[in-house]
This record gives structure tokens, C-alpha cells and sequence, in this order.
């Protein structure tokens, strides 16, 4: 980091002025409920009576006590492999397709492939519903179409089947994402590497294995930390989609902070969970970060 | 620098997280959203500019949809013109809106003298608890209004002077208009294949296998919502439990259970309507809206919903439909799932309780009732004999079958206001019941165990 440097006449502080307006919005906006969610979280509060009890960690307690929660988490943890690592291979093996070797309309392809990222995810929501349905849903119809009618389902309705679907979705949203990472990180890799490789005899698969991959450090840990992030809050698409059913088959922890909050008026509970969310999310990003450690992060 | 950054980008997203819960604390909580009841913008109508000496009733109301609205202005210009001098200073709002500001503005010395209050224990109890409502058990025999409703309908609207029971106690409100859920069928399939109305529940379930044998869906349903999967299982229970037990598990008194015999067959019934193949293939991946659409095209021949849906069913569609109401067992009368609309109360301490209660009988009167039927909404009271109401017209039939159940006395409840929980727990157990995940008997146990927690709680 650079000391604070001065124009000559200029106080060296000034440059912090500047910084003031956006500092009392994220205070004000974002700081303040932070601390005042945490805050929450130690209370016996209904949302909407006047009367708040501090009531120490029992909120906490019975977090850790209630089955839904685990389940919700462990919902969560199965939409890693969805939004995370699907996304993330998918990405690399597209980028290096798209990266690698030159290809006609690459930016109408790389353009189609990152759409559904700038999508809303109610909008996106919606639209996989339609597709799900089991009566006029598009996936269902091709299903029969090609004669494997056997396999249409009731997709999001059925226990099995609803969470890899709406995890499926997920997917969708995600490997465009990552694929634009990876394919800007490519650019910044030497292409002496690959000659060098190539003459040396390796195959494609080699190259991306031991060239790509480790180049590419820096912008899959960026990839990791969103789209664990966007796993592990994951709360739009399953509103929209099935509200956390059939059952509890595709509960995740975000549903469960805005029913306890919205729906049961259990605001202390609601905030010890979205506390303890916060707090896991932390952990495994400086686990990522970890991973990252000493590569070309500092470089970007 | 690197570290600070990266944790400090990290904090930012998560903060933003947080500050999506935070709103929990400053924004009131919403019921699910229910059929009929969607945002638009509000409006506030102009006070008249003719102010004489006279006295003026502030009332607000949450008639915020145009004809809606319309009825309400009629009704008022015709109570202005019936009192000499009393002007009426009209407040429209969503049902949102007015929950939010209408416990401080009734706290106000100068707040409205009328308002329409929500009915449930986070609403009506808490004004009531507050002591922000005036009790209407005078006024209910002096203006007669115990004869416009009923015994079951009143006690809809009250709560014990602590606010905390519901279903007894003191009468803070009276409802203008009424729902009932019921079965709609298709009248142009049902007189192409010769099908009757069903007598009785038996025969209800011989025509679910006609129609089935015919290639057509007898039950057009989706459950991938959830709530109205509490509607298709309650309207069998309905049948089966006595409308004291019903009035028992959703006020909570009595100490009743849900794991009882009754419960369990209503259950058992659902499920063999669902193993039979009389509901919609693959429902269980089909939403509340896309499944009505189904319907409203012509597929599917009957659907049990709510009375709020006729008159979406009656526009742009080639298909005529009717409704009758879910029979009893045996062909005895049952009880069918309904209730009145959000009912209009009187400020405590407000100078003009007399004017105001004079303005809450003209609002149940049988004008009133004229004034909503022609616009097809269901008025709580009685429709008088001269309305215009189109023979064997869908709202015909939903207005005979509010009827029937209300003069019974047979009008229900939506169970899922038994306690905060029942709602969400409802409809897992019913989704993992009609999954195959559980049996009946699971079901009731399951349910029973969130109700048995609640009323630990109230102890």
C-alpha cells in the first residue's frame, strides 16, 4: 500500500474527504443493521411488540438444537457442489475451448454462455418453473417427445429430484460467470507456456491440467468465494421455485431466516441464524483465501 | 494491503446479507400472500370541500381496487346524504399499508373514528391488548345487528378483553364481505358426459372414478404452493369434526388435539383422492396459478378452491363453470372452510362512537350487500331478493353456498391461524403425506406435535 502522498499546497488528508459520502451511506445502510442483526440475535423479540429481552446466547441454543436448521445447512452445503464446483468445471473447460483455440462468433458464444448471470433470479425462478412443470413444461414434453416419457417427472415436486433441480438452476446461473473469469484470466497467461508445452509434446488436456489451472489460481479463488457465497445465501430462487418443499426437501438457511423472521415473527431466532450463516460464510472464504495465499491475488 | 482488501470485500457482501435480514425489524410482518389481496397503489380520497358545522367521521378503509373503492363511495355519499350534516373523511390504503400505520394513528386523539382492522392475534389482538378498540356488544343487540350476523360470523371478530384469545370475549369488529371454499366444476364437461352434482361425499367420490374413466382429471390441483393443499385436506376434515372442534383448534381453547381419529380419515380420504389418479399427473410439481389456468381451459373437471377465484374464472375463457359446495357424508350438511373479510371497528375514546356505530350498520345493511353483489364480491350479509344477480351465474352459486353454510351456522376456518407455525408446518406434512413420505398417521402426530407446542407456550 502506498503512504498518503500530497499534492504540494494540499493537505495529505484530503483524498479522505472524498471518501466520507460513501462512508456514511455503508455506515448507515449496511454498517448499522449489520450490528443491529447481530445485536438482535441476542434478543427474545417478536418483530413487532415493543418488548425486547436480552436473553444471552438461548437464541443460538436453539439453533443448534433445531433439526430444520441442519437440514437447511446441509441443503446448503449439497448447493456448493451446484453453484460452486459444477459451475467452476464447466467454466474452465469452456474457457480453455473458447480461450485456446481461436473460434468464429467467439463473442456471440461467450456473450450467450454468460447471459443467464445478468439475469434476475426471479425472473430466472419463474421461467425454470415453466420449464419444470410436469404438465406443459418444455423438459418434460422433449422427455416424452424422444420417447423416454418414462422419466418425465414431477420434478420440483418430487422429494428426490427437487433439490439437484433447483441446484441444476443454479448451475445454469453460475458457469457463465465463471467461464468470463476464467477466459479474462487466460489472457493474462504467457503464451510462451503453451509453446513450450507444445513442444515438449502436450496434449490439451495436459495444458489446461498444468498450464491453465495454476495460472488461472487467482481468479478461481474469486470464483470460489462468490459462488460459495451465492450457495450458502441462496434464498430467491427457492422462494420462487418451491418455497422450501415438498416437505422440507429443499429448505436452505436463507428460507428459514425469512420464515422464522416474515412468517412466525421470531426475529431474535431469524438473526442468530443469519449470525451464524454470516460466521460460516467467513470461515470457508478464508479457507479460499488460504488456497489463494501467495499467488497473483495482489496482482489483479 | 491484499488481506484488508479481500476481507474487507468479503464483509461488504456479507453485510449486505445482514442488512436483508434487518429489515425484519422495522418492517411489519406479512401473512402469506393470500388470493385477491396484491399491492397496488393507494389512493386518498379528497375530503369534500363543503365543511359545515357539522361533524365529520374519519374512516379508513383498505377498498383500494377501483370497484371495490366505488362500492365504498356509493355507500358513503348515500350515508351523508341519509345524516344532515355528517361528512365523511375517507382514508383508502392497502391491507400493508394500513396495518403498518393504524396502531399509532388509533392511538391518536384525532385518529379515525372507523377503521377496518385484520382480524388474528398480531392485529386485532394486539389493538385489543392495547386497549385501542371499542367493545361493540351494545351496539351489536341495540342496532340489531345479531340479526345480520350470526353467532358463528361474531365471534370471528372478537377477543377476550386481554387480547389474548380469540373467539370469545368482546366484539371489536363487523365484516362487510365473506369467502367460502368450495368445489368449482366444469358445467360444459359435466353436461357433454352427463355428470350430476355430487349428494353426498360417496357419491362425490364414485363421480371422481367416472370422470377418471372418461380420460378426463377430475381434480384440476397443483400442491408445488403448498397452501392450498391445506384448503383440499381441511375441506375433508370440515366434513368430518363437529364446528365446535374446528372453533377449538384454531382459537386454542379447550386444549383439543390434531391427532385424532376424525383428523386421520380426513386424511386417509386425501390420500386415496391422490393414489386414485384423480388429481392432476405430476402435481406435485404444479403451482396454485398455472394449475387454475389448466382448469380455466378446459382441463380438469372440478377444482376445490375459495370463492375469491370466480371471478377470475369467468373472464376469457369459452368454458361455463358452477360451484357447489363440497357434500356432506352421507349427504348430511357439513361444515365448509370460509370467513368474513376484514371487519370494521371503532376507535376507543373516539367522541362519535354513536355516529360510528350508525356508520357500521350501514355498512352490513342490506344495501351494502346489493352494492357488493353487483360487482360480484360476496357481502357477509344477506342479498336482498330485488339484486341483480344473472340466474345460474358462477356468482349465483358461490353466493347460495356462503348461504347455506352461514345460516347453518356451518361456516368453518382456515386452520392454518391456529398457531404462527401451522402454516408452514401444514404444508410440509401435507406435501410429505401426499409424496408418500408419511402416513396419516404420521401426519396427524406430526401436526400435533407443532400444535402441542404452541399451547405449552400459551400457558
Amino acid at each position: 500500500m502506498n503512504r498518503l502522498r500530497a499534492y504540494p499546497g494540499e493537505s495529505k488528508y484530503q483524498g479522505l474527504v472524498y471518501l466520507l459520502p460513501g462512508l456514511a451511506i455503508y455506515l448507515v445502510f449496511t454498517f448499522w443493521p449489520v450490528l443491529q442483526t447481530v445485536r438482535t440475535s441476542f434478543l427474545n423479540w417478536e418483530g413487532l411488540a415493543p418488548e425486547k429481552n436480552f436473553i444471552g446466547l438461548a437464541n443460538y441454543l436453539q439453533v443448534f438444537t433445531d433439526d430444520k436448521f441442519w437440514l437447511a445447512l446441509s441443503h446448503n452445503l449439497i448447493f456448493i457442489i451446484f453453484y460452486c464446483l459444477i459451475p467452476i468445471f464447466i467454466g474452465l473447460l469452456l474457457a480453455s475451448l473458447l480461450g485456446r483455440y481461436p473460434l468464429k462468433g467467439f463473442t456471440f458464444f461467450r456473450t450467450i454462455l454468460f447471459l443467464p448471470q445478468v439475469l434476475s433470479m426471479v425472473v430466472i425462478g419463474v421461467a425454470w418453473r415453466w420449464i419444470f412443470n410436469p404438465t406443459f413444461g418444455p423438459l418434460n414434453l422433449l422427455l416424452r417427445a424422444i420417447g423416454l416419457g418414462s422419466l418425465a417427472r414431477p420434478w420440483l415436486g418430487d422429494f428426490a429430484l427437487a433439490l439437484p433441480a433447483v441446484g441444476s438452476v443454479g448451475t445454469w446461473v453460475q458457469y457463465g460467470f465463471c467461464m468470463v473469469l476464467f477466459l479474462a484470466g487466460m489472457q493474462r497467461i504467457s503464451e510462451e507456456y503453451y509453446e513450450a508445452a507444445d513442444l515438449d509434446g502436450a496434449n490439451a488436456w495436459q495444458e489446461l491440467l498444468f498450464i491453465t489451472i495454476p495460472g488461472l489460481r487467482a481468479e478461481i479463488g474469486v470464483a470460489l468465494i462468490t459462488t460459495i457465497i451465492a450457495a450458502l445465501r441462496v434464498f430467491d430462487l427457492v422462494f420462487v421455485t418451491t418455497r422450501g418443499g415438498p416437505g422440507e426437501a429443499t429448505l436452505v438457511t436463507g428460507f428459514l431466516v425469512y420464515r422464522s423472521a416474515f412468517l412466525q415473527n421470531r426475529t431474535g431466532y431469524a438473526a442468530a441464524i443469519a449470525t451464524i450463516l454470516t460466521l460460516i460464510i467467513l470461515a470457508l472464504s478464508l479457507l479460499v483465501r488460504r488456497y489463494q495465499a501467495g499467488d497473483a491475488w495482489s496482482k489483479t | 494491503m491484499k488481506k484488508y482488501s479481500l476481507v474487507f470485500s468479503i464483509l461488504l457482501v456479507l453485510s449486505m446479507l445482514l442488512a436483508a435480514c434487518q429489515t425484519a425489524t422495522t418492517v411489519p410482518t406479512q401473512a402469506p400472500v393470500e388470493p385477491g389481496k396484491a399491492e397496488e397503489p393507494t389512493k386518498a380520497t379528497e375530503p369534500g370541500a363543503a365543511a359545515t358545522e357539522s361533524q365529520t367521521l374519519i374512516v379508513w378503509d383498505q377498498f383500494y381496487r377501483d370497484v371495490e373503492s366505488n362500492v365504498l363511495d356509493t355507500l358513503n355519499q348515500e350515508f351523508e346524504a341519509a345524516h344532515p350534516g355528517v361528512k365523511i373523511e375517507r382514508v383508502v390504503k392497502n391491507l400493508d399499508d394500513l396495518k403498518v400505520t393504524e396502531k399509532l394513528a388509533l392511538s391518536e386523539a384525532d385518529g379515525p373514528d372507523v377503521a377496518q382492522v385484520n382480524q388474528g392475534r398480531s392485529d386485532m389482538g394486539a389493538l385489543v391488548q392495547a386497549n385501542l378498540l371499542l367493545p361493540l356488544n351494545d351496539y351489536y343487540t341495540k342496532l340489531g345487528w345479531d340479526k345480520i350476523v350470526t353467532g358463528s360470523i361474531a365471534s370471528r371478530n372478537s377477543f377476550t378483553a386481554d387480547g389474548k384469545t380469540m373467539g370469545s370475549g368482546n366484539i371489536y369488529g363487523v365484516s362487510p364481505t365473506a369467502e367460502v371454499v368450495g368445489v368449482y366444476y366444469n358445467k360444459t364437461l359435466f353436461q357433454k358426459n352427463g355428470w350430476a352434482i355430487p349428494a353426498s361425499f360417496e357419491e362425490f367420490m364414485s363421480l371422481l372414478a367416472t370422470i377418471k374413466a372418461a380420460g378426463v382429471t377430475p381434480i384440476s390441483f397443483g400442491s408445488l404452493d403448498g397452501w392450498n393443499a391445506i384448503h383440499e385436506f381441511s375441506a375433508i376434515q370440515h366434513l368430518l369434526v363437529s364446528p365446535e372442534y374446528i372453533n377449538n383448534l384454531v382459537y386454542g381453547t379447550g386444549a383439543v388435539s390434531f391427532d385424532t381419529p376424525e383428523n386421520q380419515l380426513a386424511a386417509q380420504m386425501l390420500l386415496e383422492i391422490a393414489d386414485g389418479g384423480y388429481f392432476t399427473d405430476g402435481f406435485a410439481g404444479i403451482g396454485y396459478d398455472d394449475s387454475n389456468k389448466s382448469f380455466k381451459a378446459g382441463e380438469g373437471a372440478m377444482t376445490i378452491t375459495g370463492s375469491w377465484l370466480a371471478s377470475e374464472l369467468i373472464e376469457g375463457t369459452d368454458q361455463e363453470f358452477g360451484f357447489f359446495l363440497l357434500p356432506g357424508m352421507g349427504g348430511k350438511a357439513g361444515m365448509a372452510i370460509g370467513g368474513v373479510g376484514i371487519p370494521f371497528a371503532i376507535r376507543q375514546g373516539t367522541p362519535k362512537a354513536d355516529l360510528a356505530a350508525e356508520y357500521l350498520t350501514w355498512m352490513i345493511s342490506p344495501r351494502a350487500a346489493q352494492l357488493w353483489a353487483e360487482i360480484s364480491y360476496m357481502p357477509a350479509m344477506e342479498v336482498p331478493a330485488d339484486t341483480k344477480i344473472e340466474e345460474g351465474s358462477l356468482f349465483a352459486d358461490t353466493l347460495k353456498a356462503w348461504d347455506t353454510v352461514n345460516k347453518a351456522n356451518l361456516v368453518g376456518h382456515y386452520i392454518d391461524w391456529a398457531t404462527p407455525t401451522f402454516y408452514d408446518t401444514l404444508v410440509a406434512e401435507l406435501q410429505k403425506l401426499l409424496g408418500g413420505e408419511t402416513t396419516p398417521v404420521e401426519f396427524t402426530a406430526a401436526v400435533q406435535k407443532d400444535y402441542a407446542d404452541f399451547l405449552a407456550k400459551q400457558q
